[in-house]
């Protein structure tokens, strides 16, 4: 194995280490791996963005590929930029302009017609199934008519104009129920996304808990407790000391 | 009985903590195989790929970062396993600039153990940006969109995407969702115009967003979480890392429900000491 995957190895179950020591208190090792964490991934987005945009989009094919018009979109950006300078801010308008109106004209008619248009026709699909010569209730039908009932009864909810008296404050009632069991099924899944996360990282530290890896977890989460076993003496101590001042003081 | 409420309404948060570390942990260590029942939504992505003639190509999209990685990557191995199997050009590329690195090393370490070469059996296209704006470009002028792979070969030069003119000459694509950019973009800007079959892949956080999609027809199949990856591990007759984290996760979801439980009986019976009705 090559020294430089195994101090990667060492490093990221150290971090993790260390962040999972937030759910004992917070602590320096916790503050450590965060200002860590959002060093990295700011350094990383933004040398990734310079390669990727800038080089390889803007760079060479403006220098090496004779794409001049490429001049036209780094003006608008470079106009962008002179947002923070108050003498010419105005610049920056004409580039918001230019972003805002062509991403409203693409947006808009697109975002109609898949969100809204395709969705109603979703909504609207058969109550009853028609065969040659009997009509059926089915279990697909039942999900037709729950979806329905369910975006009928919401839309009811959130109608603010009428009061919400007598059969409307029914239909309402049943659109709160509706919206209850779709946060409850968000929360489910939130709750398993969350726990995939832990599982991930878990997996992740006993595969490197082995002797091939130097048996990094087993050393790191020793290294950890002891670790924050010696700062929670010290800030005991600390406040200790503290209190014997302010008594001192007092006396 | 109602001491015992009291003590339970006092009880160190820290203690929660520790047992769904432990209920995390010990089935990963000790599996009990407990069955995983395969989804319709799932199923169909599944056999979608195995109806796809071979040589066909099909577009990956790395919609995601290191965050995303627990839930996504074995879905991402998964799929590109079964691609690789059923002797299916796989393009690879992502919309997300943190995910550049995760996605090339994703699709590179599969290739390698499937034996496929770059460039003939897939392409690695790198990060796209602009978003939207990316897919647009993608539809009008696939070779302006993209004027080099990741690694700096230009897209004329390589075979595989020589007859490539727009996103209408894709048969499929997958996007595996973190957030936005994803399958909603991949729909609205690409398969509305182009007209190319969409399956999708998200975290189980934003799976319910997805769901109508779904309903509609407007993505033929969803991969949710952790549990889509190992639904279609068991599809593909490959387990890996999602089944293997399957047990894990019914354990902490019993301690979960367990806890919602004890809470609600807990109210219940101390509810009188507080006011409450």
């Amino acid at each position: 194995m090559s020294t430089s995957l195994l101090c990667g190895v060492w490093i990221a179950v150290g971090l993790s280490l260390f962040t999972y020591t937030f759910l004992y208190k917070d602590n320096p090792f916790f503050k450590l791996a965060e200002h860590i964490f959002v060093g990295v991934s700011v350094g990383y987005l933004l040398t990734i963005t310079h390669y990727e945009v800038i080089v390889k989009k803007l760079y060479t094919p403006m220098v090496y590929q004779g794409n001049g018009w490429l001049i036209i979109p780094t003006l608008l950006g470079f106009m962008m930029l002179a947002h923070v300078i108050p003498r010419l801010s105005w610049m920056s308008r004409i580039t918001f302009a230019f972003v805002l109106g062509m991403s409203s004209g693409i947006a808009i008619p697109r975002i109609i017609s898949s969100f809204i248009l395709q969705q109603v026709q979703g909504t609207m699909k058969p109550l009853i199934t028609v065969s040659e010569n009997s009509w059926l209730f089915t279990l697909a039908n039942l999900n037709s008519l729950l979806i329905l009932v369910g975006v009928v009864s919401v839309l009811f909810y959130f109608f603010f104009s009428i009061e919400h008296t007598g059969a409307v404050r029914r239909v309402a009632r049943i659109g709160i129920y509706f919206l209850m069991v779709s946060f409850g099924a968000a929360f489910g899944y939130t709750v398993m996304a969350r726990m995939s996360l832990l599982i991930g990282r878990f997996d992740e530290l006993i595969t490197y808990s082995s002797a091939a890896y130097g048996y990094a977890t087993l050393v790191s989460l020793a290294a950890v407790i002891i670790g924050l076993a010696w700062w929670e003496r010290g800030q005991r101590t600390g406040a200790a000391e503290g209190e014997m001042k302010e008594d001192n003081n007092s006396v | 009985m109602y001491a015992l409420a009291l003590r339970l309404l006092r009880l160190d948060r820290r203690i929660i903590f520790l047992l769904v570390g432990l209920a995390t942990l010990l089935p990963l260590l000790y599996p009990i195989g407990l069955p995983i029942r395969v989804s319709p939504e799932v199923q169909k992505v599944y056999d979608y790929m195995e109806q796809l003639p071979s040589g066909t190509l099909v577009l990956l999209s790395f919609d995601f970062e290191p965050g995303g990685k627990p839930e996504l990557a074995p879905m991402a191995i998964a799929l590109l396993r079964h691609a690789f199997q059923r002797e299916l050009k796989v393009l690879g590329m992502t919309l997300w600039p943190a995910g550049t690195g995760l996605a090339e090393s994703l699709l590179a370490q599969v290739a390698h153990e499937r034996g496929k070469q770059r460039g003939a059996d897939y392409v690695y296209l790198g990060y796209a940006p602009g978003d939207s704006n990316a897919i647009i470009s993608m539809g009008q002028d696939f070779h302006a969109a993209f004027p080099t792979d990741y690694y700096g070969t230009k897209i004329s030069d390589i075979p595989l995407l020589a007859k490539i003119r727009s996103l209408r000459d894709i048969p499929y694509v997958i996007s595996l969702t973190v957030g936005f950019p994803g399958i909603d973009t991949w729909y609205v800007y690409g398969k509305e115009k182009h007209g190319f079959e969409l399956g999708g892949g998200c975290t189980a956080v934003s799976a319910p967003r997805f769901y109508p999609l779904l309903h509609t027809g407007q993505i033929n199949g969803l991969l949710s979480g952790l549990r889509g990856a190992a639904e279609y591990e068991i599809l593909l007759g490959q387990e890996g890392k999602a089944v293997a984290g399957m047990d894990a996760q019914s354990a902490t979801h019993f301690l979960i429900i367990a806890l919602l439980a004890l809470c609600n009986s807990v109210y219940f019976l101390t509810r009188h000491t507080r006011g409450g009705r």
